[in-house]
Formats: C-alpha cells, structure tokens, sequence
C-alpha cells in the first residue's frame, strides 16, 4: 500500500512535462529554506546580545586567570582524591538504581508488554516527569529534602536516569523482534516464561549497552551536581573558585579532564564488545 | 485413526476494516494425516492457520482439537489448550544469542512452572525430551553451538524440535519451507512427512508450491478468497483446478 502511494508521489517528477515545474518547485523551496535558516541564526544573535569586541578587549583577562591558574597545584591531589570517588561513586549508585527502577517501568512503558493501557500512560508520564525535569534541578530538590553531601547527588542521578533509561529501555523492548515472543506463546507459555526466554535474552545486550552509555554521560552530569551542593568534584570546584584559588581549579579540571576521557573510553570499548 | 483430531467449523473471520479474510471454512484432519492448505497471497490460509492456533479468534465458527472447543477460551485455559498444538513459522523464530538445545527447551515451558524456569532451571527430564525432539530432527549435534550459527533449514528443523518438545498432538506450519532453497525445502518437508506418519501427528501445512504439496500431502486444501475451493487428496485434483487457485488474483487481490 505504502509502496504504491510512494510509487505515485514520484511519478510527476519521472513524467517529462512535470518535471520542470518540479524543478522550479524544489529550487523555490531551497531558497526559502535556506532565507529560513538564516534568519533563526540572526535573531539568535540579536537575542544571545553577541558582542564578539567584548571577547576581544576581554582577553587579558582571561590570560591573567590563565596565568595565575598554572602551573595546577598538584600538591592538592591527595586532598582532592576523596572528591573524585566521590563524584565516580554518585554516578555508578546513580546509575545502579536508576536501572532498577527503569526497568519495570520500561516494561510498563512498551506496548507489546504492558500489562494494561492505564498502566502504560501511567509508566510513560512517569518516565517523562524524571526526563524532563533536569538532573540540577532534582539535586536542589534533593539537597533540600536530605542536605547537602553526595547523597541529594546520587538521587538526583537516580531519578533522572530513570528517564533517559525508562524511555530508551521500552524503545528496544517496542521494536525488539518479535517472532520468538509469538513462538512461546504458541508453546502455552505464561507471560513471564515468555518474559524470561524470549525477551529478556533478545534484548540483554542492548540494554546494557544503553546502561554502559547512561553510566559515562552520569559521570560527567554528576560533577556538575558539586555546584548545587551536592558533593563531589563539582563542591570543590565551586569553593576554589569562590576562594579564588585558581591552580586548585585547574588541578580539578585536570582530574575532569582525565575522568571524563577514561570513562568514555571504557563505556565505549565494553559497548564495542557487546555488539 | 480414531476421527478427526482437529476440526475446523465454519470459520470466518472479517478485519476491523471490513476485509473478509476467511469465509465458512470447515474441515477436519486426523491423526497421522498431513494436511496441505494451498492458495495464492492473501487467500486466507494464513488466517486459517492462526485461527487454529488460537493466535486469532475467528469472527465466527469454532475450532475444536480432539473434542475439545479451542475457540473462546481465554488465559491459562488457552495456553494449555494450545499445548497440544505445536507451531512453526515461516521464520524459525529461534533466540539467536541462546544455544540450540535451550531454544528447544522453551517447548516444555508451557508445562513446567513459571518460576523455577524462569531463573533457567529446567527439571532434570527435560533434557533428554529436549534432545530427543533435536535428534527427531537430525540436529542432536548441533546442541550446544548458538542458534545464530545455524543455516536457513538447520534452524528451521530447531524450531520444529522445538514445537515436538512441546509433545503436541498437531503441528502446524505456516509456510515452513517459504525462505528455503529446494533442498532445505525438501529435507523439511520429508521431516514433517515423518512426523506425521510415524509419530502419528496431524499436519496442517500451510504451501506456496503445488508440486509439494502433491509430493507430501496426503490431502490438499485449495482456498481463494477465504473460501475451501477444494479438499481432496493430491491424485485426485485436477490440474485445472490447481491453476484455478492462481488464476484471476494477480495484482487485484490485496484491494478486496
């Protein structure tokens, strides 16, 4: 059906009198996407109040910080040891419940699973509230509600992993394939021998490869947490720069830089060895 | 043979959007008899099949299999109706990740309890059942190698295992041999041939080839237009009606 409909929508353009009107068409409409696209980057501009001067007169300050940011204050490793781990330890608990919770709900969020249609609307809007509000904002919530420390940032990591994983989780289990699940069925398996045999098997991998990705991206998202409170990396790098302390704040960044770039090595080496 | 084992009455099944796909179907098969269902794309058959095998519930008629009324039921009473019928596709439909044997395993699920097999426990007899249903087929070999190892017809003859470890009375087969070269084709069809005549199985088998299906039927179904065109054995049909079922469908049928 679908072919034939597509079959259709080309035929003016293989025909010999509609394919010049076709070519106008199209030109016309190059144009005005194109006037389009440059004005969306104007009034951004306009908007953003870009004044590429200031960057310009502004230079000898940023080298000053620069100056006074080097040689990093290696001397502080040991001291900013705990903050790292911490940051590392946020984002694997963060990342350890976010799966667990996800999980069931995904299974509730996919139509070829879900239980029942109330319950697939209320796995969705679940998923979609702990999407959509940003993992800073559950920090500040949560370091009101427990205090400050590691803690509010694990459950911020937590909450919103649960939807980015809660989402990505029921679109595999939605466009797994599903012959083997049609095939138990027949066999007069229940819905969770089918669950175990047939699902669970096929759809493992890419499951902990979404995991594995989720993992790396906490990694980086848990050391922004510091700056609301929330423990870690982020709180010292937030009080070296309120105290002025520029080599400890390259050192920190250095420490970023290095846990940033090891982590998404290994998330990306494992995730090649899954596939 | 004790009468038919599965009986077909007066199915007719009409889509949501008006298509009548099935129309007054009836028929019977016994045990030990392999039956041939032929017909052109979007006759019917498929429906047909999935009729009988409880996938879909008929808009009307009702499908029994050894007496017992299969069309109506619902939960556990279905998946323990459907038990005794065992089904392969036109895709093997095996988990490709999991080795060949824990593939046939699935079979025995249905009679097993779902806990235990769902952390990967099987009661120790299963295996020999399992293996048993992978010898049937000429795979015993192949038990422990991943199931995406295996060729077209290989995997094809794992998911019969498969539906033999299931120990139904039937097997039903939607376009078995639909994405297998000649030889693979052949092989499982001789399969299915056995089944039925010495392990005493009915065969419903659902055939785009009219040669195969005179080469191994012991009667043949021909359906256009969701309806039994014939049901006779293979001798018995003219070549002129086998050309009926082909003729007058191309490119119009699927706008019905």
């Amino acid at each position: 059906m679908s072919d034939a409909a597509e079959l259709r929508g080309l035929r003016p353009l293989q025909s010999g009198q509609g394919h010049e009107f076709a070519s106008w068409r199209t030109g016309a409409l190059r144009i005005a996407v194109g006037l389009g696209l440059i004005l969306v980057v104007a009034q951004a501009t306009y908007v953003v109040q870009a004044r590429p001067q200031d960057l310009i007169t502004g230079a000898h300050g940023m080298a000053d910080i620069l100056w006074r940011a080097s040689p990093p204050d290696f001397g502080q490793f040991q001291h900013e040891l705990w903050p790292a781990i911490e940051t590392l330890d946020i984002a694997i608990f963060g990342t350890l419940w976010g799966v667990i919770l996800a999980l069931p709900l995904a299974i509730f969020a996919a139509r070829n699973t879900s239980p029942s249609r109330s319950l697939y609307y209320l796995a969705r809007g679940l998923i979609a509230l702990c999407r959509a509000v940003p993992d800073l904002v559950w920090a500040l919530l949560f370091v009101t509600a427990v205090g400050l420390g590691p803690f509010p940032g694990a459950l911020a990591i937590s909450v919103h992993s649960v939807g980015m994983l809660g989402r990505l989780f029921s679109e595999v289990i939605e466009d797994m394939d599903k012959g083997p699940v049609e095939a138990l069925i027949t066999t007069g398996a229940t819905r969770l021998q089918v669950f175990s045999h047939a699902i669970v098997p096929i759809v493992l991998p890419s499951l902990l490869g979404i995991t594995l990705y989720r993992l790396d991206e906490n990694i980086r998202g848990s050391l922004v947490l510091g700056f609301v409170g929330a423990g870690g990396i982020g709180f010292e790098l937030l009080t070296a720069m309120n105290l002025f302390q520029y080599q400890t704040v390259s050192l920190l960044l250095v420490i970023t830089f290095v846990l940033v770039t090891i982590t998404e090595r290994l998330s990306a080496a494992l995730r090649a060895k899954l596939a | 043979m004790s009468g038919a084992l599965i009986r077909a009455d007066d199915l007719t099944m009409r889509y949501p959007n008006g298509t009548l796909a099935l129309e007054g179907a009836s028929f019977e098969v016994a045990a030990g008899e392999l039956l041939v269902i032929l017909g052109h794309n979007g006759c019917g058959k498929s429906t047909l099949l999935r009729c009988i095998a409880g996938l879909q519930v008929p808009t009307q008629g009702q499908v029994s299999v050894s007496g017992q009324v299969l069309t109506g039921l619902t939960g556990r009473a279905l998946s323990t109706a459907r038990m005794k019928l065992g089904m392969v596709f036109q895709q093997a439909r095996l988990v490709g990740r999991r080795s060949v044997i824990a593939n046939v395993l699935c079979g025995t699920l249905g009679r097993r309890q779902t806990l235990t097999t769902m952390l990967g426990m099987f009661p120790r007899d299963d295996a020999p059942v399992a293996l048993e249903s992978l010898d049937a087929v000429g795979l015993s070999a192949f038990a422990n190698q991943r199931a995406s190892t295996l060729s077209g017809g290989q995997a094809q003859r794992v998911s019969i295992a498969r539906a033999l470890a299931q120990k139904p009375a039937a097997l039903l087969a939607d376009e078995p041999v639909a994405s297998l070269d000649p030889d693979a084709a052949n092989e499982v069809m001789q399969l299915l041939r056995r089944i039925s005549s010495r392990d005493g199985l009915a065969v419903i088998c659902v055939l785009h080839q009219p040669e195969l299906a005179r080469r191994y039927g012991d009667r043949v179904i021909g359906m256009k237009k969701g309806r039994v065109l014939f049901d006779a054995a293979p001798e018995a049909i003219a070549a002129r009606d086998m050309d009926a079922l082909y003729t007058g469908t191309a490119g119009g049928s699927y706008h019905e």
